[in-house]
């Protein structure tokens, strides 16, 4: 199956000229080879192209890169968008992967110029970025039933939307009753828990399905079907190549949207000129606040600490001064280290770390069982991420975000505690 | 009351969020449908058909249907009766406190039981949980021109003027319909025989008093649900949600549930259990499954995709090119404005997505250090590694201080924004499924998950992240719109008391509990 579908179908007609030059279309295989060939370093000649290329040419590759871009930025792109605002874009994206050469920034946004520039800012997208492996891996056909891996989706600095905008459905001609804010909320409530059952529901038929198939997949790595798989045995007249294509794309699309809704808040739109800056200044300011009411507080406790392991230190000297200490406490050091070890390896970003949605797979530890490891570990170019793993980061992540939650929580309680003693008359007990 | 812009504003958040979950769950559902669908006729049950409650449905309005009108309608005439009730034995003298606390206590149910049998009889159908959420959110006049009046047990006016000293001290939890349940209804002290609490409160205590009698089996299911079905760490939690899915589902028969819990336990190769539930037949789904073949068209493209991505690997991984690449790299790196920031954009949001988690694991270990030490080795360790834990800490924040002075320094390399929002895109969606390990993850990446449990909890804590975020987001919406409003007085002052509440509880206890509000009338 083709993997890689330029645009969802839709061409670029400029991107046969580029390919030529740069990257096949095609599959990755030979990719790098064709890369080497056509880097510029310093010493080697200059290419056999005329001094001044028609600007038609550094059009479309600005095209190109533009369809390429917006394609790993999760964006739609359309055609008509002027070609000013394209440039913008690709400069705008070159620059939030780290790309340095001024004078790329300082082509003109008419696309008149560039095409050298824009070659090399290509060759450095290919290899820096992975960027024909991310567009692959986004534009093939999902055969698996696929689910993130991270949760990266959710993270996303809020977009502004016009919510605010936007009243709700049946004209509230004036004023708000609370009353229906909380009905609101209630079922909004609701609707999480019946989508919690509805979760648990698929994944016991994806389970169900996973055992009955077990050992029917000529891949031994997979072991077994998936949902589409299964469909496809029975009934395979539905599925001709083309709407195999089509259809596994939408499936596919299903699958990433599950998992990636952003709660775009109604907040008003931040009117600076960058809301990215400020976001990621504000994300910076949380956390150090975070972290320095934790370093005074381990200040203290390691002070309070430390005094009194001297005292007690002090009056027990001579036990001290045997050896059965000093061996102990290299032992203790150790072991201390190693407990640190683990912690700074998460507070590292991981080199690693699984990104996307992967293909879910049954693996029983049961030994006895026909798919079990002892065949599927002798080949394995493909990266396996236990759920396990993925599970735990994802306590750590709702441990923390329930404490950012309780922690708007309570200043909002310190705060209606102040409100409440302006109202009269009222005493508010609080359950 | 709220103030126009802030209660459109708010309603219009949440319509948003209730509109994306409403997606999901057509999604979802459509997936789910495909999956019944095919194991239907794969294992030939009949037993699979399951329809979702009508009831949970209809995200899209934004109004209570009219059958909730009518269950809020008879749940108010309850309440009334209640309210009659407890004003009669409110009559009876006052020194006889713990008599007349029994008395009620028993003259109490008596009414509810009778009114018990007319309410569920009536609502039966309806998802109970939605009845709960309605009487705890008490929804009594939805828009000014409503069908429904607010009624007498809604008053507002304290009818009762009793000295307040009596009301903190009886928190009489009623045995019968506490039961375990430590949510929103548990915690209101549920009846008083004759608390000296305004109407406000009063509410509050007829409001529960009136829902626990209606207790169907769905309703203590779905309370405990409430607590439970997201603590996903609980290994018990499993069973809750099948218990939420049971009730929700309620046309699943046993078969399915028992298939499910078997084909848990047993290893996958086995085949009596699965055989015996279904139909007396002799080919399990199990060995059917094993025997199906992917047609020949869809194995050929497999093979040739898989060979495809191991060439594409091998090419990647292959010593050379790794080298001309990375030469490559250097020498345009050398082009790059000379005092390149030491982070580029998309690394500075990496970082901060790693480090968002990290204030909260370092507190846990922090906690996990405990106070008091048996031997002077265990004290020792535990001075180490607080001290461990503190240079963590100032490592963090240098780094987050690097990591300001790399976005100060990247907005100043960076290419002109013309200062309109919408151009500043790209950086706000940052690249999704970003390998940054090429040569590992060509082909699709696997999650492999080693037992059904796991798979339950994997989708529940994802979903419970999404849920957190969106809670987070929308407290964060509310307290910039409604401690405004009651830190400016914006409202009439009659309804002070109640909107501080709604609000209380809304911001504070997350729309779960209630606060009391008490009037301070000495009556001396």
């Amino acid at each position: 199956m083709r993997p890689l579908r330029a645009g969802r179908g839709r061409e670029v007609a400029a991107e046969r000229d580029a390919a030529a030059a740069a990257a096949a279309a095609g599959a990755g295989p030979g990719a790098a080879g064709r890369c080497r060939g056509v880097v510029p370093g310093p010493a080697a000649p200059r290419p056999a192209r005329p001094r001044h290329p028609p600007p038609r040419q550094s059009l479309d590759f600005w095209r190109l890169l533009y369809a390429l871009l917006k394609q790993i930025h999760g964006g739609k792109w359309t055609e008509s968008d002027a070609i000013d605002n394209q440039i913008r874009f690709v400069k705008s994206a070159l620059w939030y992967h780290g790309y340095g050469r001024p004078e790329l920034y300082q082509l003109p946004s008419n696309g008149s110029a560039g095409s050298r520039e824009l070659l090399l800012a290509f060759s450095w997208l290919l290899h820096r970025l992975s960027l024909l492996e991310q567009l692959l891996a986004r534009n093939r056909v999902k055969t698996g039933d696929e689910t993130s891996v991270c949760m990266c989706e959710d993270d996303l600095p809020h977009c502004q939307r016009g919510t605010t905008e936007i009243a709700p459905e049946y004209g509230l001609e004036g004023r708000v009753d609370v009353r229906y804010l909380q009905w609101l909320n209630g079922r909004l409530r609701f609707q999480w828990r019946s989508l919690h059952a509805q979760h648990q529901e698929q994944c016991k038929l994806l389970h169900k399905l996973h055992l009955f198939t077990s050992g029917s997949h000529m891949d031994q790595i997979l072991g077994h079907f998936s949902i589409t798989e299964t469909d496809l045995v029975r009934q395979p007249e539905n599925y001709k190549q083309e709407t195999v294509l089509d259809n596994m794309a939408e499936e596919g699309n299903m699958c990433e949207s599950q998992d990636a809704h952003v709660e775009k808040s109604g907040l008003p739109k931040v009117t600076s000129c960058c809301p990215w800056a400020d976001s990621l200044t504000g994300q910076i300011d949380k956390l150090s606040r975070d972290l320095m009411t934790l370093r005074d507080q381990l200040h203290e406790l390691v002070t309070c600490r430390k005094a009194a392991w001297c005292e007690k230190v002090k009056t027990r000297q001579e036990e001290l001064q045997k050896e059965w200490f000093s061996a102990t406490a290299r032992k203790i050091q150790e072991s201390v280290e190693l407990k640190l070890l683990d912690l700074a390896h998460l507070c590292a970003p991981k080199k690693n770390k699984m990104h996307g949605s992967g293909r879910l797979v049954f693996r029983s530890k049961h030994p006895a069982s026909k798919t079990g490891f002892s065949r599927s570990v002798s080949k394995e170019p493909v990266s396996a991420v236990s759920a396990t793993e993925v599970i735990r980061e994802l306590q750590m992540r709702e441990a923390s975000l329930e404490r950012e939650l309780k922690q708007l929580q309570e200043e909002c309680r310190q705060r209606l505690d102040e409100i409440a003693e302006g109202l009269d008359g009222v005493i508010c007990i609080s359950p | 009351m709220l103030p126009a812009g802030c209660g459109r504003r708010l309603a219009a958040a949440l319509s948003a969020a209730l509109g994306e979950g409403a997606e999901r769950r057509r999604e979802l559902e459509q997936r789910a449908a495909r999956s019944r669908a095919l194991l239907r006729r794969w294992a030939s049950e009949e037993d699979e058909q399951l329809q979702p409650e009508a009831g949970s449905s209809n995200g899209h309005e934004n109004r209570p249907s009219p059958k909730e009108l009518e269950e809020l309608e008879l749940l108010n005439r309850a309440l009334e009766k209640a309210l009659k009730v407890r004003k009669s034995i409110l009559k009876t003298p006052l020194e006889a406190q713990g008599v007349v606390g029994e008395k009620s206590a028993d003259e109490g149910p008596a009414p509810k039981s009778a009114q018990e049998q007319q309410v569920p009889a009536s609502v039966e159908d309806v998802p109970v949980t939605a009845k709960v959420k309605t009487v705890s959110k008490k929804p009594a006049s939805l828009k000014k021109p409503s069908p429904y009046k607010l009624r007498a047990p809604y008053r507002t006016d304290p009818d009762v003027k009793k000295p307040q000293r009596k009301a903190p001290a009886r928190c009489v939890p009623q045995g019968p319909r506490t039961a375990g349940k430590s949510s929103s209804k548990g915690l209101l002290p549920c009846k008083q025989g004759r608390s000296h609490r305004t109407a406000i409160s009063a509410r509050d205590r007829e409001a529960c008093a009136a829902a626990e009698p209606q207790k169907t089996p769905g309703f203590s299911r779905s309370a405990l649900d409430e607590q439970q079905s997201f603590s996903v760490g609980d290994s018990t939690g499993g069973k809750n949600s099948v218990a939420a899915g049971k009730w929700l589902f309620d046309a699943r028969k046993k078969s399915c549930g028992s298939l499910g819990e078997s084909s848990k336990k047993e290893d996958p190769t086995t085949e009596g259990a699965l055989g015996r539930s279904t139909s007396p037949r002799t080919v399990t789904p199990q060995e059917k499954g094993c025997q199906l073949k992917l047609p020949l068209p869809y194995r050929k493209a497999y093979s040739r995709n898989s060979r495809a991505w191991e060439r594409c690997r091998l090419c990647q991984t292959s010593a050379d090119a790794a080298a001309a690449r990375n030469r490559f790299i250097e020498r345009i790196q050398t082009t790059f404005c000379s005092p390149m920031p030491a982070f580029s954009p998309a690394e500075i949001e990496e970082e901060l997505k790693v480090l968002q988690d990290v204030p909260s694991l370092l507190s846990q270990y922090v906690e996990a250090e405990p106070a008091d030490h048996p031997t002077l080795q265990r004290e020792y360790e535990s001075l180490l590694t607080l001290e461990g834990l503190q240079t963590t800490v100032s490592q963090c924040l240098h780094k987050l201080q690097l990591l300001q002075a790399a976005v100060e320094s990247q907005m100043r390399l960076r290419p002109d924004c013309t200062g309109d929002v919408g151009n500043c895109s790209p950086a706000c969606v940052p690249p999704r499924g970003q390998t940054c390990d090429s040569a590992g993850v060509l082909a699709v990446p696997l999650l492999c998950y080693s037992s059904f449990q796991e798979l339950r909890d994997l989708f529940a804590l994802k979903l419970q992240v999404s849920m957190l975020h969106q809670e987070i987001a929308l407290q964060k919406v509310m307290m910039a719109e409604l401690l405004p409003v009651l830190e400016s007085r914006l409202y009439p002052e009659a309804s002070a008391a109640q909107l501080y509440r709604a609000i209380y509880t809304q911001l504070c206890e997350g729309g779960k509990r209630f606060p009391v509000l008490v009037r301070d009338e000495l009556a001396d």
